[in-house]
């Protein structure tokens, strides 16, 4: 392999693992902007999804068999449950915490995500689950670049989530209530907006591509366990932070920066596996000083 | 149970009356193993060996008559403090087991103490080299051990270059150095080292590196909850050359996870009862007395409970400086291989076996 195509296939491999990250931050960076809050139960939402989408694949094996139909089904199935789930936890969780301070609702995250983690731990016995559909090895070479069949329609998958979203904020009444919501929730009450409603639908949203990017991740991979989303709810946040969060294009742009930062120190000289989160965090940090508020992020005017 | 006790301490001081004459007598034996907490089921797998062997010595006549004294360790090295005290003092000839290398090291001393030969039969770490007071010997081998089997297996199938993966924790970190420190030495080329996070799914940009390097052979020394995925992304990725792992990996949920990718992985492996020739017997009897299958190391305690017994009819007598003498030259042949001692008394040659996926489960590689 050449030096070209070794950074090509990297280049692949940075937005395959880009599209994850992209599809949590989303749920991150909307959930912010709609409520301000830092939902740290996020990424167990993911793993949450992923476990649904392998019960939804088992459901719906007998009828389609685990190819790449039922796959399909077993992603919507999951994007239904667990966005119903996540409005469930925000219900009984968060919302009674809206008018608390920030901090009880930051820590009401955090026990959300403890009662997810331990309550699958518990339910699955620590286990490590195969899951194994059907998708085969196949795949295109272009030269001696290798992308299979799986990395194209899990990066398309991702991109027609993502612009199914960017069309749902821009164009739909509900969008715009969502973003009537996040620059002034008092407002849009007075508006006429029902803002309970609203922060609903962003859980449902926010939680449903999570719960894609679960079952994506599970079929992709082919192992899930409880932990699973405590790695990457770690890096979907930084992906956020680093798109600027509360920005939707911003997360998008975040996961695949964090994506290409990672495939790519893996492979610069002195880095390696070994220091590439030592890394991609750096990034982070020269990004929040010389732009705090993110690539993408508004700065937010406080008057006095 | 009080009468089986003074029958035992009566035959034990006739025992040591007659230590020297080739008359019967009744030998205890301290069995230093967890029997409560989390690794109580690989304890009492221990203990049931033990039993097995001292059956067999029984029957098979040869004059000493064997029963055990189980002491509780708990895996704790606090707890093994207590139970080894107790056991030193309980009049046994020597000790056999030693499950966690933790609850282990604290016991060489007090065992050193009472002169009792201590037969090591799971615990390996090679921080029981150096702590060891002469009395004990190591049946099983250590990750040093690992190595030096990988590097005979690799010099034989001709693999000149390697990628060795680890994900830096404390136990694949040591053994991926090691390899790393042996195969340089050989002759070998490290081409690729690499360290990954436990836990993170996704390996592509590791595979990527490896597959430029284009090693003859990849090494993972992790364990299983990682090693499948890995072995199957790296499959998928492209890479054709051979995969090993380390003795951390050799579940059959490394098979699962893997899937099809798993076909042709070596993995190399203490010795356990369903890979071991000899060891048919030895698994059908326990089957038939404890109703249960021998796991990871009932073999090898086993080996142990012999070669004690071996040592002492060799010794003449339960002397102890005597049977460590007789220890430190044994050259005995049991179900894990033969059995002699390095002057650390540690093993001699590796038990360590090489087993090869096949049709998703591990077979004995030729």
């Amino acid at each position: 392999m050449t030096l070209t195509t070794i950074l090509l296939q990297q280049l692949v491999n940075g937005l395959v693992l880009g599209s994850f990250y992209a599809l949590v931050a989303l749920g991150y960076t909307m959930v912010f902007g709609v409520v301000k809050l830092l939902n740290f139960a996020h990424g167990d939402l993911y793993m949450v999804g992923a476990f649904i989408g392998l019960l939804a694949l088992s459901l719906v094996a007998g009828a389609v068999g685990t190819s790449w139909v039922g796959v399909g089904l077993a992603i919507l199935l999951s994007m239904l449950a667990v966005g119903f789930f996540g409005v469930f936890i925000e219900r009984i969780a968060y919302a009674p915490m809206l008018k608390a301070p920030r901090l009880s609702i930051l820590i009401t995250a955090l026990a959300v995500s403890l009662v997810l983690q331990n309550g699958v731990l518990s339910l699955t016995g620590g286990q490590v689950m195969p899951f194994s559909p059907k998708l085969g090895f196949a795949g295109i070479n272009l030269g001696d670049i290798f992308i299979n069949y799986k990395q194209i329609a899990l990066a398309g998958a991702a991109a027609v989530l993502m612009l199914a979203l960017e069309l749902f904020v821009s164009r739909t009444q509900y969008g715009r209530a969502m973003r009537a919501v996040s620059v002034d929730k008092d407002m849009s009450e007075l508006m006429g907006i029902d803002v309970n409603r609203i922060i609903a639908v962003t859980f449902f949203v926010g939680t449903a591509l999570a719960a894609a990017a679960g079952t994506m991740a599970g079929a992709y991979y082919g192992s899930i366990w409880y932990f699973m989303g405590f790695l990457i709810g770690l890096k979907a946040f930084t992906a956020a932070v680093i798109g600027g969060i509360g920005s939707i294009p911003g997360a998008m742009l975040g996961g695949l920066v964090l994506g290409l930062l990672e495939s790519f120190g893996t492979q610069i000289p002195g880095i390696g596996s070994a220091w590439k989160d030592v890394f991609s965090f750096s990034v982070l940090i020269l990004v929040l000083v010389f732009k705090p508020t993110g690539l993408l992020g508004k700065s937010e005017q406080e008057r006095m | 149970m009080k009468l089986t006790m003074t029958s035992a301490l009566a035959g034990l001081t006739l025992a040591l009356a007659l230590s020297t004459a080739t008359f019967a007598a009744d030998i205890k034996i301290g069995v230093l193993v967890p029997t409560t907490g989390g690794q109580a089921s690989y304890g009492q797998d221990m203990a049931n060996a033990v039993q097995l062997a001292m059956d067999e010595l029984n029957k098979a006549g040869g004059g000493n008559t064997y029963s055990m004294v189980v002491g509780d360790d708990g895996c704790d090295p606090q707890q093994a403090v207590n139970a080894a005290t107790k056991l030193a003092s309980s009049g046994i000839a020597g000790v056999v087991g030693g499950y966690c290398s933790g609850a282990t090291i604290p016991t060489l001393k007090i065992f050193g103490d009472a002169k009792l030969p201590f037969i090591i039969t799971a615990a390996n770490s090679t921080k029981l080299i150096p702590a060891n007071p002469g009395n004990a010997f190591m049946i099983n081998s250590t990750g040093n051990d690992q190595v030096a089997k990988a590097i005979d297996v690799w010099k034989a199938k001709g693999v000149k270059s390697l990628a060795i993966v680890n994900e830096g924790d404390a136990y694949s970190q040591d053994l991926a150095t090691l390899a790393q420190k042996s195969f340089t030495e050989g002759g070998g080329t490290v081409a690729d080292f690499e360290t990954v996070n436990h836990g993170e799914q996704d390996f592509s940009s590791v595979v990527t590196k490896i597959k430029a390097a284009n090693p003859d052979a990849v090494f993972w020394t992790a364990y299983d909850d990682d090693g499948g995925p890995f072995i199957k992304q790296l499959r998928e990725g492209g890479y054709q050359g051979a995969i090993y792992v380390g003795d951390g990996s050799t579940s059959t949920n490394l098979l699962k996870l893997a899937g099809d990718a798993s076909e042709g992985v070596f993995a190399f492996s203490s010795p356990t009862a369903e890979f071991l020739p000899d060891a048919k017997a030895f698994a059908d009897a326990y089957q038939a007395k404890f109703n249960v299958a021998p796991s990871s190391y009932g073999p090898l305690t086993y080996d142990g409970m012999k070669l004690l017994a071996d040592a002492i009819s060799k010794a003449g007598g339960t002397d102890s400086a005597k049977v460590i003498d007789a220890l430190s030259k044994e050259d005995y042949k049991g179900l894990a291989g033969e059995i002699s001692f390095r002057p650390d008394h540690t093993l001699a040659r590796s038990n360590f076996i090489v087993i090869e996926a096949k049709g998703g489960a591990w077979a004995l590689a030729q």
